[in-house]
Formats: structure tokens, sequence, C-alpha cells
């Protein structure tokens, strides 16, 4: 492959790279960095590319093995980050002015249910061990066959399956116990709240039933559920989203929050 | 299909063991053996399990064999997708598998306990033989179902 060839590819299949990134490492300059790397070091064996897996593929797997060095040393998060950083935003007068500073001044400042619900997938993912949350992310957002998985992580097709089977299980079970979209009884309510002080005049109920996975609540399993769920994360891109800018200013709240958290508990 | 655990007792010891066959790679059979945290999800013989499982390492379990009572044992053997062993002063679980030609696995588990005191207090150590049937069956149905997943 020339470089002029790999240079077009490579632009074409950033914009997933560095989404799938943001989703792992919770980190808009980890991210790039990573995509910068992953670039680098692509083009450093770009001879070594024979074309045996596709270079989307590949990219992700240099990708991946990057994050993993980067992410090998830090702690996972809590299934409740979600309670936790609401906690510190309660408490966080700057937080809430630059969000709504970002609501009134950004093209990308919407707040969106839907993106709340893919920020959400991000956050309860990052407490799944790291190859679970990879596994996750690489087959049901970006659409890898378990085969190209197993090149990107270099392991096997069966530990594939496992990292997938019970990654899955664990989320299904924490947003089954969690999300009030989808069960009743669940305790985070946090799309509604935070719709209601972004969205005032919005009608919350009308709001929810525009979003399939809440209105099939009740008809479908927990896996379909969890199946439609993953649909909405796929459909979103954490950069080019109407809600890009508000999404990624909550994420980076919440990581600081979850680092500070973890130190001071030793989890 | 069921499967049936066997127990040999001597004077001065006691020792159960069951084999089993499971349609699934070895690596899925001994991730779901050294994940700790993920026993209780599939595992029903196991109510709560702390540490790693990995070599020289201690873990503390508590079995529906004895509710109660929670086991602290030592990982005393760790060879990946071969052959695992806990145990304690009493005694020692063992876990081999190994993937046949026809691509399923063949997994087997044995505890013996014993000593000289053994006669003493066998009385109070309940059988395993039940325990035994239960988890190769929950083991081989997980695996099972990973295997077969898409």
């Amino acid at each position: 492959m020339t470089v002029e060839l790999f240079n077009q590819e490579f632009e074409s299949i950033k914009g997933q790279l560095k989404s799938f990134l943001i989703r792992i490492t919770a980190s808009v300059a980890d991210a790039e960095d990573i995509v910068h790397d992953t670039y680098i070091k692509a083009l450093e064996k770009l001879n070594t590319f024979r074309g045996e897996s596709s270079l989307k593929t590949w990219l992700f797997t240099i990708a991946s093995n990057i994050a993993k060095d980067n992410l090998r040393a830090q702690k996972r998060w809590v299934e409740n980050v979600t309670d936790i950083a609401k906690e510190a935003a309660l408490s966080n007068k700057q937080f809430f002015e630059e969000a709504m500073h970002i609501r009134a001044t950004s093209p990308q400042g919407q707040f969106e249910i839907k993106e709340h619900i893919a920020f959400c997938f991000t956050c309860i993912s990052k407490s799944l061990p790291l190859e679970q949350q990879l596994c996750i992310f690489l087959k049901e957002v970006y659409e890898f066959k378990i085969s190209e998985i197993a090149i990107i992580l270099s392991g096997n097709e069966a530990m594939v399956k496992y990292y997938l089977h019970s990654g899955r299980t664990k989320m299904i079970n924490v947003f089954d116990g969690r999300c009030a979209l989808i069960n009743k009884e669940g305790v985070c309510h946090q799309c509604s709240e935070l719709n209601g002080i972004f969205n005032p005049k919005q009608k919350m109920q009308e709001e929810i039933t525009k979003i399939e996975m809440a209105r099939e609540a009740e008809n479908k399993d927990k896996e379909q559920l969890f199946d439609l769920r993953t649909t909405i994360v796929r459909d979103i891109d954490p950069f080019q989203s109407k809600a890009a800018e508000l999404q990624l200013h909550h994420l980076k709240h919440n990581r600081q929050v979850m680092e500070k958290y973890l130190e001071e508990n030793s989890v | 299909m069921s499967v049936k655990a066997q127990t040999i007792r001597s004077t001065f010891s006691r020792e159960t063991s069951i084999s089993i066959d499971i349609n699934a790679d070895v690596s899925i059979i001994w991730a779901l053996l050294t994940n700790a945290v993920d026993h209780p999800r599939w595992n029903s013989t196991v109510t709560f399990i702390e540490g790693q499982i990995a070599l020289g390492e201690k873990i503390r379990l508590k079995s529906t064999l004895d509710a109660k009572r929670i086991f602290k044992l030592t990982v005393k053997e760790f060879v990946p997708g071969k052959r695992l062993v806990w145990g304690d002063s009493q005694g020692n679980r063992v876990y081999t598998m190994g993937q046949n030609s026809n691509g399923s696995a063949k997994f087997s588990m044995a505890e013996k306990i014993g000593g000289l005191m053994f006669p003493l207090y066998a009385g109070m150590i309940p059988p395993f033989d039940q325990s035994f049937e239960q988890f190769a069956n929950d083991l081989k149905k997980e695996s099972e179902t990973i295997m077969n997943s898409k």
C-alpha cells in the first residue's frame, strides 16, 4: 500500500477510531493522542501490512494496543459512577455554569436524551474489565466480527465470546437495576433530570416515547433492550453530534470525579 | 445429560471426583473458572468469592455446602487451560481440563480431604457429590452458551 493511499484510507477511518477511543478512555486528549500515535506507528510499519485483515482492523489493533498500555495501570470505574458524579456536580457551581454556557452558545450544545443514553453507556462500560469493554464496543458499536476482534485483541474467538458474554451480562444487569427508562424501579433518573435543566420547556414523557428502547421496555426482554441501547450508541458520533460539546464536558467531569473517587477510596 | 460424582472413602480420607464433556473451547472454561468476580453469576454452588485466582493468591469463598463458613484457600497450581489447584490444610481441590480431538473439552474436578485426624471430624463434613454435580452442570451450561453465542 502506498503512503498516499494509506493517508486517504486513514482519513476515512480516523473518525470512527477517535470515537472508539473516547469511549474507551473517556478522555479527549488521550483519544487524540492515541489516534496520532496510531497513525505514526502504522506509517512506520506500513511495509508489514499484508492485507491479511482489513486496514480498519489493523488500525484498530494498533490503537487498541496503545489504549491497553495506557489504561492497564488505571483503576476501572465503579457501576454507580453516575450517582457519584451527580453528587459531585451538585456541589460544583462551576460545572453547571460551564454547562449552561455551552448549552447557550455552542452549536454542539444541545441536550438530547439519546445522547445522554450513549454517554451513560460509556460511563458504565468503564466499570467492566478492560477486555470486556473493548469487546463490547468493537462488536456492538463498531460492528467488527468476532474473528476480527480476536485479531485486534491478539486472542482467540472463544475468549472474545467469553468477554462479550460476561460484559454484556454485567451491563444488562447494571442497566436493569438502575435505568428508570427501562425499569420502573430503576434508581437513575438522570436523563429526565438533566433534560429538565437543559430543556425546561420540553414535555419529558413525549421525549421518552420517541426512544424505542423506552417505548418497548415492557415488551422486550433484557437482551433486546440492550441491543436497542447499543443501536442508540452506534448512531451517535461523540465528536460530531449536536450535543457533542455538552456531553464531552460532562464526560470530562465524570472522569475527574472518578479519578478522585478511586484514589480516595482505594477501590 | 446428567453427570454423577464419585466418592471413595477410607479410614483416613475421602475423595470426591467428577468428569464431564463440555462442547466448548478450554479457554472459555478456564476463563470462567479463574474470573473470581464472575463466579456467582453462573456458579450456583458459590454465593460469595473474593480475591484473585492466580498462583499464590489467597481467595475467600462461601459455598452452598456450608453457608455460614468462609473458606480461606490458597491457589497452589495455576497452569492456564490445563490445571488449577486451590486448597487449605485439610485438602485440595484440583481442576483439570483438556481439549478432545472432536473439539469438545474434558473437564474433571476432584477433592481429597484427609489426614490422621480425619476420623474425628469426618462426620461433620457434608458430602460433596451433589455440589460437584451441580457445579459441573453449571460450568457445562455456561461454557456451551458462550461457545454457541454469535
